[in-house]
């Protein structure tokens, strides 16, 4: 490195008076779709990220494979195949988010984020899009994915069976985006990596294992389990008929405002005031 | 234009920044000295919102900091140069900053250059950065979105001394063609070469400030340091010339101005064989005004008591 080269810096633009403040009419505002344009780089551009993103899609790629052909004959359509693609995203979508909040404060770079745009609800808006984005860009290779291990069901024997209906797909969606959106409350509340993704899977292992077991003991503790267990309450959105009830989509709403909404909105609240170290 | 006034910030009962007031003037560089843990960085964190004040404002060309609408634009930020994701390359550091403010990538290019970094460095991820060069990309960083104001904390630290001399050419150059420069740092030679205005700060408050004439004539007294081939003789003519002397090594400690000393020395036909200012120099004033903030006992630092 020679430091000997000193090209100057450039002219600060226009010269700054010490009486008139600065006329900022023309100055142009960030808009919100170039912060999410640049949330979603900062998700790719570390080897962390990168490999993170690569290993999901290559774990889907290879239980989508195992699936096409070990599954049993009956359960080799694209309805199982697609369940299993979204049961291992619904796992790492979260920590691929909880990674994008968190990394501003284990690496420190929301001190140069947070700077560049110091209204920080523009950038939480700007990373849930991002992380939105990112997710359903995923959730739908897993679905090509699933889709091309149906195709290859057939090797086996049987053929391919493409049962998938829109409440298939739209459930796949809300339960991926919901997990997505819970990592990412977790982590504008913890704002730490580690915490954030253990923390999601106490919520989601643990919290369902305690639900089920209390419901087992008490009595009376499986009516309230699917109104105080967010887990619990999507249930009915991966089983039996993929339908939720009247009363089961209540449920996740009661439910979902003490996991996601709640939580969110208390995270967000704190990274307001936080102070950005 | 950097307006700070009455910035104060308090974490339960501890007062971080005490009441600060001061203003950084366009086509200066003002230094923010003080020692560690004096309160610097928490001044520079508030003044682009990192953390809020618990009262006082700061107001960068007139503005609050959150009503800029690309604030990188307009005031460059260093903080902390190791404040980067030690997994991205230096360049792709610079690139989400460019993406940010909606820079062109030849702006990269352009910074890197600036700062002396090769290609080959810039291609490296920042955990394999030296102090030094992460220095220099965090200057990049500030310097990319062209701006008229640049708050930058310790910007030398872990800088060569070549280093040290080009970012002094660059903050001043800069601050020649109307910029704003606001340094801190907790080493004095480092900010008495390169600022016009100082600020002394400990324990949160405001100790001193101007820039180095008046500081140094707010201190006071004459000082100077006299010695003769004879050096009983010149006590003598010294003394004869009503000169309050000290003897100090060689020679003595006078409190009056060389020429006196000279016209004593010439009356009495001593041979001067120095004689130059021994008045405190901003080193000493910058340990006392802060003495009582200093973690280590500042009469160490003083072998000779002469402050004051």
């Amino acid at each position: 490195m020679t430091a000997q080269t000193s090209h100057p810096a450039a002219p600060p633009s226009g010269a700054p008076s010490a009486a008139t403040p600065w006329d900022l009419s023309q100055d142009a505002r960030m808009p919100l779709s170039r912060l999410v344009s640049v949330e979603i780089r900062k998700s790719f551009d570390t080897r962390a990220g990168r490999w993170l993103t690569i290993s999901i899609i290559g774990l889907v790629l290879v239980a989508s494979v195992i699936g096409a052909f070990a599954f049993p004959e009956g359960q080799q359509d694209y309805v199982n195949l697609l369940g299993l693609a979204g049961g291992i995203l619904g796992y790492f979508l979260p920590i691929l988010m909880i990674l994008l909040i968190t990394s501003e404060w284990t690496q420190r770079t929301g001190l140069v984020t947070f700077a560049l745009e110091p209204r920080r609800p523009r950038v939480v808006l700007a990373k849930v899009l991002a992380g939105l984005a990112l997710a359903v860009v995923v959730l739908a290779l897993g679905a090509a994915i699933a889709a091309g291990a149906t195709a290859l069901s057939p090797v086996n024997g049987g053929e391919a069976v493409w049962n998938l209906g829109g409440t298939e797909v739209q459930n796949f969606l809300l339960t991926s985006v919901i997990g997505v959106l819970v990592g990412f409350a977790l982590a504008m509340l913890l704002r730490n990596s580690a915490a954030a993704i253990v923390a999601y899977f106490v919520y989601t292992f643990i919290l369902p294992i305690v639900a089920d077991a209390l419901s087992a003991l008490v009595d009376g503790f499986e009516k309230i389990a699917p109104w105080v267990e967010f887990n619990t309450a999507q249930m009915p959105l991966f089983t039996g008929d993929y339908r939720a009830t009247g009363e089961e989509w209540a449920q996740i709403a009661v439910s979902g405002t003490i996991w996601l909404v709640i939580p969110f909105a208390f995270g967000v609240w704190r990274l307001m005031r936080a102070e950005v170290k | 234009m950097i307006e700070v006034n009455g910035l104060t910030r308090t974490y339960g009962r501890f007062t971080a920044v005490d009441d600060v007031t001061f203003t950084a003037q366009p086509g200066r560089v003002t230094g923010f000295l003080g020692p560690n843990g004096a309160g610097k960085t928490t001044t520079m964190r508030i003044m682009v919102g990192l953390t809020p004040p618990s009262r006082g404002s700061v107001r960068i060309g007139g503005h609050d900091y959150r009503d800029l609408p690309n604030p990188g634009r307009r005031v460059g930020v260093l903080l902390d140069a190791s404040a980067q994701h030690a997994g991205r390359t230096g360049r792709e550091i610079l690139t989400v900053g460019a993406r940010t403010m909606g820079l062109p990538a030849s702006r990269v290019d352009e910074m890197l250059q600036m700062v002396s970094l090769t290609e080959q460095e810039a291609g490296r991820r920042l955990r394999n950065y030296s102090l030094g060069m992460k220095q220099r990309l965090g200057i990049a960083h500030a310097l990319l979105g062209d701006p008229e104001v640049l708050i930058l904390d310790e910007p030398a630290n872990g800088l060569d001394p070549a280093g040290i001399r080009w970012m002094r050419d660059l903050l001043k150059g800069y601050a020649r063609r109307g910029g704003t420069v606001l340094l801190s740092s907790h080493l004095l030679h480092e900010v008495e070469l390169i600022a016009d205005e100082m600020i002394l700060i400990g324990r949160g408050r405001i100790v001193a400030q101007g820039d180095k004439q008046t500081l140094l004539a707010q201190n006071g007294s004459v000082s100077t340091y006299a010695a003769g081939l004879d050096r009983d003789a010149l006590g003598v003519a010294l003394q004869r010339a009503g000169l309050e002397a000290a003897p100090d090594g060689e020679g003595f400690r006078v409190t009056a101005a060389a020429a006196d000393i000279g016209r004593a020395a010439l009356e009495h036909g001593v041979v001067l064989t120095e004689l130059r200012n021994a008045a405190a120099g901003l080193e000493d004033l910058f340990l006392e005004l802060t003495s009582d903030t200093q973690r280590d006992a500042v009469a160490a630092h003083d072998p000779q008591g002469a402050a004051a």
